[in-house]
């Protein structure tokens, strides 16, 4: 694919240095939008080509006569923008820093609010969902989520397992309410519509970037380069490429997506096919949707990191970007037939290969004379996988069934190796046989899809026969099933009441763990269940008890796991509410131990912000002083500097202080917040609810006892 | 880029050899011309183009694959015989496809490439160059190394003719009468020749193409043979072949490329060695094996391609391609007709992979032998960074390359790859690495260095990495490549023995005495250094030189009896290591004897003094601009006046020149080269801590500690 000579219609130079992905392009007096941007640390610029903002804040740029340059005291994480207030179509611009958002009324030049960010911030959108239907400010945090409205009220706030990177607002059920689809760090896109979560998709990679595409499609992207689109909850497709894709936005019925390096792919919508790209001169720093010409359509707004903007109409198939009709019939004709040949360049290929194969079909099968591309027509490739408790690991293990070897494999799959997706295996010559293990870790209980190529031959061949197996893996494959029955199954567990029959239950564990032979009811009496089960990573026991009268335990010392199987059985059992009890020491001591600490972070806090505003303002004092003494005595200045630069090391010192503990802070609070999610989980639909809600208002007055309480019996709703 | 060509795919054959399609010239005035092409298969196709659409002329049954096709230029009359060569047989056609000539040469390597004049017939097969009369051999000629490209001048007034020959890893010499009249050396590696359409027979004058890209001008001038580099590889791939393309009055080169390009130079006819002007480029995305111009299809000239996986396609003025000349509906015709076609051909080869898998069902077990992939493979020799680069070119598309090697190595590969390093599990001490190859590609590098802590390994013996190439459709099998990476990858560059002087240098010596055979010498050798040696002769000599320290090593051997020079002493450390290490694996007992003298470290460091210097500067200037990157420094806010100081503004806009540094690597090398010099040279006593000091004097670029440690010969 070459790169194309797409013009772009319209083009500028910001002549400022723009931060990557903090760009958004606001209409301050409510019709002409203007491109904001972070530039550099902590300076924001707004580019106005209709007629300059009012005096304020903002000052004139030196180095562009449309840009205003505004300057903030802190790091700029993310910029927003949306008509917050319900009294104006003005935009209101939305800074957020690393523990505060700032909302900002350009036109007005006054504050909305000022907020503090707790939990962090590393992601704003506006927009309104569920039953609001003002617009809100939604601020994802570092495992949270809240949403706020134009006063700095908290309108609704909510826990996530893991760094929220990206939120769309998407009308995922098609009710005709959006819904929020928060991308997290974990890998997961998760649907939260009415403070619960009502689906969960797992993908292979922190998930960098969401974007809707019509009322049923949304499009992401992630860290590891993968972009693709989901329809109603299923990938329609997905490419991956080695650079990462900063932002995908839909234009013209063709999803475009500027990748980090400053490559710009136009794709069709349905299959992922590109169908133009171009590259930008620099990395790109945004591509937003905006009708910056202000024709009525939005156009593509690509920015580079060097400051340089480039816009580009929606796609149209007929024409292409120009609106002259370049493509004549004879050279779509022409381009078919070179398709063709290609086609029956491969297809040639393959049957010379049959062919050839054929005329030497009847060789010996003596080792003497065997070809070096030899092997006998019925060999057959067998895959199993088995426990292995030594090893804590699956072990898969891939065999020929006849003197054959495998003399390599190649085992593909997504999110359960350290490096990478592929683990190779290539065993020294006198380890060559026809059985290979391959050892299996998947760190995560999610169901992954295992391929597997196998290089199949003799010890001695030039060439080799490739085998392709694809294996999927059970959600729970790292549990080995036990055949006794333990006593003591410790004080960790969760207790719950389900109405249905076991032979139902025997199908969820069938369908969800790897077991070497199925599960089996004796009989239709049956009324009772009782698994034990071994976790190949930590060794450690999970016992399902599941009782005559409904009542169920799971017993395992891991909350997590816990959470995850009730999950799973709720899906499986169409549950939409669930409540549980739930007693789990380890986790009751880390939330005691976490609480606590983010209480002392906090006190250590302030006073360290006390002592550095102390110091700056000595140095304010002193730094004159050292001029004044200049005049007059220079040993006198000597000792002023001294003292400046002595102050300064302190500040700084202060200052390395208060990053390590805002870093502990922020860790601290992830935790928290985890541990938070996974009592929520324990519970399905209202009653998880409640839970957040309850443990919010624990949180806020620091009552860990009321804390545990919940996560024990699940919030009172 | 001033010339607007269009693609235009004729047909499709088997694996083309370089240089194998040929346009014949018309017969009168307004009739096309016709080509011909012979593949790997031993098809030679002669086909003329009707509407786009290929009529076979003729076409010759399977054989032994074709290497090279010519047509005669019989003196006043047109080129109407058409010459192949496949093996070590010559095959002449006539127009009409009738063979007149069949001959089989006596020679024991395949014909590479010929020339045919009058009745006298060239051939060149491996080292040798065979002159034939009236099929008589008249006389040969045994080069050093192996015979790339040849062209035929005749001497004015006289019946003899002369013969430029291209000499991989020599350059090029003039023959006349079996006799070497004259020789150049040209360092770029030229692989291919071709001579301007216009001239006198009799004026020796050639383009070349060479394998770093360049092109360049050989002559031949009051009794002196020179060349001239007229335009720098600048990354381009190698070139496979030259052509010419004339058009609007103008002359242009055509080179067609191992990367799949395509370019146009426009060459003034009067001056040759006026620097050619590029015209235009195009992107096939596979070798270009044959580029060559002429009135196919219409009355205007194009540009006729054929590549490596058989495509023969060709480029057209754009304003031709959307003209009127061919009916819109004989096109839909001929989209049809090749619709229909690769119907019918995927129904057979379904039925054939049908029968196929009932095979592997089948009790008797029968035994399936696939034919080879057909993968081209090429490992270079390490350029001054140390990275060897491994080009494998393929007849189908790749899925993926599985790379192993039991020793660490680093590597990279083409941006259209991803290169994913697998964890090993069992030893630790070994690399698995898979490449992905987006779709459609056919060929790929791959660059492999020795990482420092291995180098030492690695001075013992080659290593060997193996290659599993994995393609992207059927067949479903995996080839298997594998490579030997020599112990000094350094040594890529070729040198004449004569062209050694500017330097002063300090041989170290070492002789190896014993009862082996000059096959089993070079054999040793592979193990030690890159690319091709010279065949086994009953003398042989060579000269390499280090690509980034400049030390030279001179090989000299003859049965029982060899001795290498070098100013490297690691070198010669290394070499003996390896010599060793074989002989006694093939238990031939050989006595290896070396004479290193006291100054050979003092003075080679001398030598590379200055690149030193040089050096260390830019690796001073690399961390000041990695600190100042770190500044995060807003370019625009220069309003105020200069934010750096001049020198390190200096540092900060010198782009992209100081990334690559090879300042670690000379450090460990010196300091390589003072350990093998006290070891070699027996003053064996504890020198730990000089060569901490060394290294220390080294890294910070004092010069004078340095000479002083090296110099002294006990502490």
């Amino acid at each position: 694919m070459q790169i194309s000579t797409v013009q772009p219609v319209f083009k500028l130079e910001l002549n400022h240095k723009v931060t990557p992905n903090v760009v958004t392009i606001a209409k301050y007096d409510g019709t002409h939008p203007c491109l904001t941007a972070a530039a550099g640390y902590d300076k924001i610029i707004i580019h106005h080509p209709h007629g300059g903002v009012g005096t304020g804040r903002a000052q004139r740029s030196q180095a562009h006569g449309e840009v205003s340059e505004l300057n903030l005291s802190q790091a700029i994480i993310a910029l927003a923008c949306g008509p917050l207030k319900t009294d104006s179509n003005r935009d209101m611009l939305l800074i957020g820093s690393p523990t505060q958002i700032l909302a900002y009324d350009v036109h007005d030049n006054t504050d909305l609010f000022f907020k503090e960010a707790p939990d962090g911030v590393n992601v704003i959108i506006t927009g309104s969902f569920g039953k609001h239907t003002e617009t809100l400010a939604i601020i994802g945090g570092n495992s949270s989520v809240q949403a706020i409205d134009w006063e700095g009220n908290e309108v609704f706030w909510n826990v996530v397992s893991g760094k929220v990177c990206a939120i769309i607002t998407f009308d995922f059920d098609k009710d005709g309410e959006n819904e929020l689809l928060i991308g997290s760090d974990d890998s997961f896109i998760r649907v939260l519509k009415n403070n619960q979560f009502i689906a969960e998709i797992s993908e292979t990679g922190p998930i960098l970037s969401l974007s809707p595409v019509n009322e049923v499609r949304f499009a992401y992207g992630l860290a590891n380069g993968t972009i693709g689109i989901y329809e109603e909850g299923i990938r329609l497709w997905r490419v991956k490429s080695k650079q990462n894709a900063l932002a995908i936005q839909w234009s013209g019925d063709t999803l475009a997506c500027c990748w980090s390096n400053g490559r710009v792919d136009w794709r069709e919508g349905t299959t992922g096919r590109v169908l133009r790209r171009i590259q930008m001169r620099a990395n790109a720093a945004a591509m937003l949707l905006a009708d910056y010409r202000s024709v009525g359509a939005p156009d593509l707004v690509c920015v580079s990191d060097k400051g340089e903007v480039l816009g580009y109409p929606p796609y149209q198939e007929t024409a292409g970007f120009n609106s002259v009709a370049k493509n004549l019939p004879s050279e779509e004709d022409r381009q078919a037939i070179t398709e063709l040949f290609n086609k029956k360049q491969a297809l040639m290929v393959e049957l010379q290969h049959y062919e050839a194969n054929a005329a030497s079909g009847n060789a010996s099968l003596d080792s003497l004379d065997r070809p070096a591309t030899a092997m006998p027509t019925n060999t057959r490739l067998q895959m199993a996988i088995v426990h292995s408790e030594d090893e804590g690991c699956l072990q898969l293990a891939i065999s020929t069934n006849n003197e054959t070897i495998v003399r390599a494999a190649l085992v593909l799959a997504e999110g359960i190796f350290e490096n990478g997706e592929t683990f190779a295996r290539h065993p020294r010559p006198s380890q060559l046989r026809s059985l290979l293990h391959v050892p299996l870790r998947p760190p995560r209980d999610v169901p992954v899809d295992v391929h597997i190529k196998a290089l199949i031959g003799y010890p001695d061949s030039e060439q080799f026969h490739i085998f392709e197996l694809t294996k999927q893996l059970p959600r729970f494959s790292m549990y080995r099933l036990l055949s006794k029955e333990a006593r003591n199954k410790g004080n960790s567990y969760v207790l719950f009441r389900i109405t249905e029959r076991v032979q139902r239950i025997c199908i969820w564990v069938n369908q969800n763990f790897l077991l070497e032979e199925e599960l089996d009811i004796e009989s239709e009496e049956t009324k009772e269940l009782h698994i034990s089960l071994l976790c190949l990573r930590d060794q450690s026991y999970l016992y399902m008890d599941f009782g005559a009268d409904g009542q169920v335990r799971f017993s395992t010392h891991d909350i997590r796991l816990a959470g995850d199987l009730i999950q799973s059985l709720a899906v499986y059992l169409n549950l939409s509410e669930l409540q549980s009890t739930a007693q789990f020491p380890e986790a009751e001591k880390k939330l005691r131990e976490e609480m606590e600490h983010v209480s002392q972070i906090g006190e250590a806090r302030s006073r360290l912000a006390a002592e550095t505003a102390e110091r700056a303002q000595l140095i304010t004092a002193l730094l004159p002083a050292a001029q004044d003494a200049a005049a007059y005595d220079l040993r006198e200045m000597l000792n002023r500097y001294k003292e400046v630069v002595m102050l300064n090391e302190e500040l700084l010192t202060g200052c390395y202080i208060r990053r390590s503990t805002q870093e502990q802070a922020v860790a601290s609070l992830k935790s928290l917040h985890t541990i938070l999610q996974q009592a929520v989980r324990l519970r399905v639909g209202k009653y998880g609810k409640a839970v957040v809600a309850a443990s919010r208002k624990a949180v806020q007055s620091n009552n860990i006892e009321a804390l545990i309480k919940i996560m024990q019996v699940g919030g009172d709703s | 880029m001033d010339y607007d060509l269009a693609r235009i795919d004729y047909t499709v054959c088997g694996i083309t050899y370089p240089d194998t399609l040929k346009i014949m010239s018309p017969l009168g005035p307004k009739v096309d011309q016709k080509f011909a092409i012979g593949d790997k298969n031993g098809v030679l196709q002669c086909l003329s183009i009707k509407d786009e659409e290929p009529v076979v002329q003729f076409k010759t049954l399977p054989g032994k694959p074709i290497t090279s096709v010519q047509l005669a230029t019989t003196a006043g009359q047109q080129a109407d015989k058409i010459f192949t060569a496949s093996g070590n047989e010559v095959k002449g056609y006539t127009r009409k496809g009738k063979v007149f000539l069949c001959i089989e040469t006596a020679l024991t390597e395949t014909i590479t490439s010929m020339c045919i004049i009058g009745n006298d017939l060239i051939l060149c097969s491996g080292r040798t160059v065979t002159f034939y009369r009236d099929l008589r051999e008249y006389n040969s000629y045994v080069c050093e190394d192996r015979v790339l490209d040849i062209a035929a001048f005749a001497v004015p007034n006289s019946t003899r003719i002369r013969l430029l020959v291209l000499v991989a890893n020599k350059g090029a010499v003039l023959l006349e009468n079996g006799k070497l009249i004259a020789r150049t050396v040209i360092s770029s590696g030229p692989s291919r020749l071709s001579v301007p359409p216009s001239t006198h027979v009799t004026d020796i004058v050639a383009f070349y193409g060479a394998s770093d890209g360049s092109i360049g001008l050989i002559a031949y001038e009051e009794l002196t043979l020179s060349s001239k580099c007229l335009v720098d590889g600048r990354g381009l791939g190698s070139v496979v072949c030259l052509g010419w393309y004339y058009n609007n009055g103008n002359f242009h080169l055509s080179v067609g490329r191992h990367d799949g390009s395509i370019q146009l130079y426009l060459i003034d006819m009067d001056n040759f060695g006026e620097k050619p002007r590029l015209k235009y480029t195009y992107f096939c995305g596979e070798p270009v094996t044959s580029v060559a111009g002429g009135c196919v299809s219409t009355e205007e000239s194009e540009l006729l391609v054929a590549t490596f996986s058989g495509r023969i396609f060709a480029l057209r003025a754009s304003h031709l391609v959307s003209g009127v000349k061919v009916p819109q509906d004989i096109l839909a015709a001929r989209r049809a007709k090749l619709e229909g076609e690769v119907a019918r051909l995927e129904k057979q080869t379904a039925n054939e992979r049908e029968k196929y898998q009932q095979n592997t069902r089948s009790l008797h077990a029968g035994l399936s032998t696939p034919p080879l992939l057909d993968v081209q493979h090429e490992l270079l020799g390490a350029g001054s960074d140390g990275w060897q680069e491994v080009r494998m070119t393929s007849a189908v598309p790749l899925d993926m390359l599985f790379i192993y090697c039991n020793q660490k190595l680093q590597m990279q590969t083409d941006t259209a790859a991803v290169l994913t390093i697998c964890s090993s599990m069992e030893t630790g001490s070994d690399i698995l690495a898979s490449v992905r190859c987006q779709a459609g590609t056919r060929r790929v590098w791959i660059k492999i260095r020795y990482t420092s802590d291995t180098f030492i390994n690695s001075r013992l013996e080659g290593k060997r990495v193996l290659i599993y190439v994995l393609p992207a459709g059927a067949p479903r099998v995996a080839r298997l490549l594998s490579l030997k990476l020599p112990a000094l990858p350094y040594y890529s560059k070729h040198e004449s023995e004569k062209d050694l002087g500017s330097y002063e240098r300090t041989l170290s010596q070492l002789q190896v005495s014993g009862n082996y055979s000059v096959a089993e010498m070079t054999s040793w050798l592979t193990e030690a250094l890159p690319g091709e040696l010279p065949r086994p002769a009953s003398e042989i000599t060579f000269v390499r030189i280090h690509s980034l320290l400049e030390t030279i090593l001179i090989c000299e051997y003859q049965r029982g009896n060899a001795t290498f020079k070098s100013d490297n002493v690691s070198t010669i450390a290394v070499l003996r290591n390896i010599v060793s290490n074989c002989s006694v694996e093939k238990n031939i007992s050989v006595e290896i004897t070396f004479d290193i003298p006291e100054d050979c470290c003092v003075q080679s460091f001398k030598n590379i003094e200055n690149k030193f210097k040089v050096e260390y500067q830019k690796n001073k200037d690399l961390i000041l601009k990695n600190a100042i990157s770190m500044l995060d420094l807003d370019s625009s806010m220069n309003e105020e006046g200069p934010l750096l100081c001049q020198e390190y503004a200096r540092v900060w806009d010198s782009k992209d020149n100081i990334i690559k540094n090879q300042f670690n690597d000379l450090v460990e090398m010196v300091l390589q080269w003072y350990l093998d010099w006290r070891t070699l040279s027996l003053h064996n006593d504890n020198y730990g801590n000089e060569s901490t000091k060394l290294q220390a004097a080294l890294k910070d670029c004092r010069l004078d500690n340095v000479l002083k440690i090296l110099s002294s010969k006990n502490s």
